[in-house]
Formats: structure tokens, C-alpha cells, sequence
């Protein structure tokens, strides 16, 4: 149980990653990035090519570039990088002319080409097999304490990291600048009439989420020790952007929340208590239904989430306070 | 309460005028929205742009923001060439604008809507998020008294916590104006700001118009309610058919027959 446990945490840590950083890409800029999952898997196979040494020898039944063999941490900074500049890419193209429902077309379609190149070419990141036997960071850790100990070390590091997100986040959320990128989002061409260039504002906040997503893949792969094409479908956005909507659209808090009834108590536990039926996978493709289904309903019952965007107020508080934020 | 005193008086070159657009053309694919207009305002005064609908008047308004690229012609701002520069580079240099529709940001509260225009872009960089909090803070500071400021004089303050979607149209159209000032103009573009606007409010809207002038700063107005451009303009500008066909006052243009030819024609 202890095991299941610090697994299902350090899962719920490189969620709650992911979440807040498309929260920032989504609920702050307004950018609907169904390519996220593609910075997500850039990380995790950078992680995993910057650790695994060159493929040869041990490694010769995998094929894959890079091939580095980097102490720990500089392989989620590398990772985190990548997300940087894969997002870089992608919101040069994507950001600067295209109107929003056709930034959403050329996600998808991003997020579906990323995915068929990367299991086409095999001497990518090892094509459709994926690669395996990643190197666990400081592995000699492992041996001293046991895996299971090793295990809830490496929980406690990703909650680090969380806590490290939030400040950032909450941080960055009281700016002068996510104010902007707020604006940017409600009206861009009344944001642009006041001085604010809304396509470097989104730009800066769709690399900072994708590092934080390459850091989340980092921090999975470093884990689980393999990451393949099946780890990251497109569909696993929706399922990051059910938990924000779920949760609350532009809230910190609400965002913790939705990823941790989506992602862990709905989808976790349905893949280790519910009876498969039918033919093979059919449960399976029933969860991505229901999470579908959960998602219309929120937008219809609760389209603000269990914890709306919180008010920014300055007439209940003292007038002393009002320049402070006012939060 | 008054407003703190803006910095409109930057020094303009030598012969500048606030504005001068030159022989603007705009062409929206075959049609000729705008054909070879031109517009000079010399100091700060009122402007109102009238012409029947199609005329080319949000089309002039919107090559002078940078809203729409001109095909030929010159914009220039106190004797600066702002022609090629982007909306946002025109409103930093000040050429300020409010939109047909009213623009307010839906999920920002109206203090936040003022706070955004007033800490400017300046205070919206990511730099100053990361690593110039302080300064960023003093900047939030200074824009939050102005934006309470500006609120009170525009009696708009008890409804700072609104967020811009719970406004009315009227409401809306002053919030849009008040945001304006955050910004500290050189020159105001208003494009029909009293559409929709219940009569009161409509005064409302004139008597702001004429105090913000007075602190110097030079207003476009775009308007069809002739009451209200006699009222507040000290020069009207006839648009017909993609041209400037009038300008003077509101009399002498009234007099002309201009008016009644643009109308007709």
C-alpha cells in the first residue's frame, strides 16, 4: 500500500504541474493549448536521452539522440528546457496571427503530428517502443534506503517542486503582467489600443508553461523509468483541462483540487478497483467518455468550477491595504 | 475630486501638430474605405467626425490607432511618424482609443480594468514580475490612486468590484472612457461612445469629453446624435464617401449645406 501510495503521489505532483501550468496557458492568456502534452513528452524523453547514456552497449536494444550521460539535477533542467523551446517553436507559429479557435485546430493537430513522428522515426526517442530503463536520479539513494523509502524521498522532492511551482505561480498571479495577460484574453484588440502587446505577453506565458511541463515529464520519467507514445496522447490534455475547468478556471486552489478528482480519484483508482468488461480496453475508453461527459456537465452546472477565479477587491478592504493587492 | 495632473505637455517637435494624417487611403479588399483623407488638429480641442454610415469614419479613426494599415498616406503624432508603427506602439506614444463596441475586459473588476491601463506596459513585463517586484509595487501604487481617482470623478467608484461583465451598456462606455485616461493620452480616439447610452449618462459622457480636453489632450469624437456634437465639439470634420468633404465649425459646416449633401447623397 505503501508503495501504491507514494507512486499515486508523485503522479499527483507531476500533475499538479501540468495543471498549473496550462492553467497559466489557458486560464490566464486564454490560449486553448491541446498540444501540451507534446512539452510534457519533450521533457520526459530529454530527461530520459540526457541520462541514458549513448545507445550502445547496454543500451543498444533502444535507439534515440542526444544520448548524454548528466548528474542529477541537470536533467530536469534540461528538461524543463526543452519544454522551453519546444513551446518556443510552436507559439512562434501558433501565437502571433491566428485567431483562437484556429490556434485550437492547429494544437490538435500539433499534438497528433508530434505524436505519429515521434513513433515513425525510431531513431527519434526509440519510434513507437518508447524508451525504458531510464536511470532513477541518485540510484545510490536507492540502495541504502530501499525502494519503497527511495519511493516516498522521491514524493517529498516532487512536493518540493510543487511548492516551488505554487510560490511562482501565485507569485507571477499577482503581476501587473498576468493582469494583462487577463486583459489580453477578454479583448486583444482593446489590450492592444492600451500599449499591451498581447502576442509577446502570450508567447512568455506558453514557455514558462511549457518548461513547467517538460519539468513534469522530467520529474514522471525519472520515476516510472520509461516513457513511450502511449504515455501521451492528445487526449491526456483534456484530461488536465477537465481537472482546471473542474476545479476552477484561474484558481490556484481550485486547480489542486480538480487535478486531484480527475487525475487521481477518478482516473487512478478507476484503472486499479474497476472490472474490466466487454473487449479488451473498453474500460478504458469508457473513463475518457466519462471524462468527457464531466466535462459539458461542469461547463453547464458550475462553469466557473468549485473554486471560482477569485475577485480582486478593493472596496471591502481597509483603504490602507488597497494598494497592497487587495486579494 | 480632480484628476492628478497628466503629462500630456510632452514637448512636441517644432511644428508638430497633435495629429496630422495625411492623404490616408484604407482599402478593405476592392472597396476604398477611406480615400485620400485628411486630418489636422494644431492644439487640443474637440473633433467631431460625422457622416452618414459607410462614410469611412471608423476607417480613418482605425488607420490613425493602427487598428488598419494604411494603403498610402501619412499618420503623424506631435511630428512623429507613427504610419507603420502597430496599435500598441501608437497608444504608448498616446493615441488612445475606445471601440464601437464598447472594449471593457469582461473578467477584470472595473478597478482592475483602470489598473491595467494605468500600470501600462511598463508594469506588464515579465521582468517586472520576476525581478523588479518593488518597483512594480510602487508602480501598481502610483496607478492604483490614480484609478481611484479617475473613478470618483467619473462616480463610477462604488462599482470598482464589478467585474466588466455585470456592467450596463452605459456603464461599460464610462468605464471604456475612464480606462482611457489611465493612460494619459495625447490624443483620444472615440468611436460612437453614446450608443446605446441612456440620456443622462449621455451628458455625462459630453461633460467628461470637454473636461479632458481642457487638460489638454485632443479628442476624435465619432458621433451621429447632432445635439451632442453641437453641444461638445468645438469643430466638426464632414466625412462622405470615403472623403473628408467639410471641416470648421459646427455652424459654419451646418450653414454650408455639407451636411444635408452628405446625408442625401
Amino acid at each position: 500500500m505503501s508503495y501504491y501510495l507514494s507512486t499515486i503521489a508523485v503522479y499527483f505532483g507531476a500533475d499538479l504541474l501540468a495543471a498549473w501550468a496550462l492553467n497559466m496557458q489557458f486560464g490566464w492568456a486564454g490560449v486553448p493549448n491541446f498540444a501540451f502534452i507534446i512539452f510534457q513528452a519533450a521533457g520526459a524523453y530529454t530527461y530520459a536521452a540526457v541520462t541514458l547514456g549513448p545507445d550502445s552497449g547496454v543500451n543498444s536494444f533502444q535507439h534515440y539522440i542526444l544520448g548524454a550521460n548528466l548528474p542529477f539535477p541537470l536533467p530536469l533542467l534540461v528538461a524543463a528546457l526543452a519544454g522551453g523551446v519546444v513551446s518556443l517553436v510552436v507559439g512562434l507559429i501558433t501565437l502571433r496571427r491566428l485567431r483562437r479557435d484556429y490556434q485550437a485546430a492547429v494544437f490538435l493537430l500539433a499534438a497528433v503530428i508530434a505524436i505519429d513522428v515521434v513513433s515513425a522515426d525510431v531513431n527519434l526517442f526509440n519510434g513507437s517502443n518508447g524508451l525504458a530503463a531510464v536511470p532513477q536520479p541518485v540510484a545510490s539513494l536507492q540502495n541504502s534506503l530501499g525502494l519503497g523509502a527511495y519511493q516516498w524521498v522521491y514524493a517529498a522532492f516532487v512536493a518540493l517542486i510543487c511548492v516551488g511551482a505554487l510560490v511562482l505561480v501565485r507569485s507571477l498571479g499577482r503581476s501587473g503582467w498576468q493582469r494583462a495577460l487577463r486583459a489580453a484574453r477578454d479583448d486583444e484588440p482593446g489590450a492592444r489600443a492600451l500599449g499591451l502587446n498581447p502576442s509577446i505577453l502570450r508567447l512568455q506565458v506558453f514557455v514558462i508553461g511549457g518548461m513547467i511541463a517538460g519539468l513534469s515529464g522530467g520529474l514522471l520519467v525519472g520515476f516510472i523509468s520509461a516513457w513511450s507514445p502511449g504515455a501521451w496522447a492528445y487526449s491526456e490534455t483534456f484530461a488536465v483541462l477537465t481537472g482546471i475547468i473542474l476545479g476552477g478556471v484561474s484558481n490556484d486552489w481550485g486547480v489542486l483540487i480538480g487535478t486531484f478528482l480527475i487525475q487521481i480519484a477518478f482516473q487512478e483508482v478507476t484503472a486499479l478497483f474497476l472490472p474490466q468488461i466487454g473487449y479488451p480496453g473498453l474500460t478504458d475508453a469508457l473513463v475518457w467518455v466519462v471524462i468527457g461527459v464531466l466535462w459539458l456537465t461542469v461547463l453547464f452546472v458550475r462553469p466557473r468550477g468549485i473554486l471560482p477565479e477569485k475577485r480582486f477587491r478593493v472596496l471591502a478592504v481597509p483603504r490602507t491595504r488597497i494598494w497592497r493587492g487587495g486579494r | 475630486m480632480t484628476l492628478p495632473a497628466t503629462a500630456h505637455d510632452v514637448p512636441r517637435r517644432a511644428g508638430g501638430a497633435v495629429l496630422e494624417a495625411r492623404d490616408v487611403r484604407v482599402r478593405y479588399g476592392g472597396v476604398e474605405a477611406v480615400a485620400g483623407a485628411s486630418l489636422t488638429i494644431e492644439a487640443p480641442q474637440v473633433v467631431g467626425l460625422i457622416g452618414p454610415n459607410g462614410a469611412g469614419k471608423s476607417s480613418l479613426l482605425a488607420a490613425i490607432g493602427g487598428q488598419v494599415r494604411t494603403v498610402s498616406g501619412t499618420v503623424l503624432l506631435a511630428g512623429e511618424d507613427v504610419t507603420r508603427l502597430p496599435p500598441h506602439r501608437r497608444a504608448r506614444l498616446g493615441i488612445i482609443r475606445t471601440f464601437q463596441s464598447a472594449s471593457v475586459f469582461d473578467g477584470l473588476t472595473v478597478f482592475e480594468n483602470l489598473l491595467v491601463a494605468g500600470i501600462g506596459e511598463h508594469g506588464a513585463t515579465l521582468r517586472a514580475a520576476l525581478l523588479e517586484r518593488r518597483r512594480a509595487h510602487a508602480r501598481t501604487e502610483a496607478a492604483s490612486q490614480l484609478a481611484r481617482s479617475v473613478l470618483e470623478e467619473f462616480e463610477l467608484w462604488h462599482i470598482a468590484d464589478h467585474y466588466g461583465r455585470e456592467l450596463s451598456g452605459g456603464q461599460r462606455r464610462l468605464v471604456e472612457i475612464a480606462r482611457c485616461l489611465m493612460r494619459d493620452p495625447k490624443l483620444l480616439l472615440l468611436d460612437e461612445p453614446m450608443v446605446g447610452v441612456a440620456p443622462h449618462l449621455v451628458e455625462r459622457i459630453g461633460e467628461h469629453c470637454k473636461r479632458i480636453c481642457e487638460r489638454g489632450v485632443a479628442i476624435v469624437i465619432v458621433e451621429h446624435s447632432m445635439e451632442v456634437i453641437s453641444s461638445i465639439c468645438d469643430r466638426v470634420v464632414v466625412m462622405a464617401s470615403a472623403q473628408v468633404i467639410d471641416d470648421g465649425s459646427f455652424d459654419v459646416v451646418m450653414t454650408s449645406g455639407s451636411v444635408r449633401e452628405a446625408y442625401l447623397a
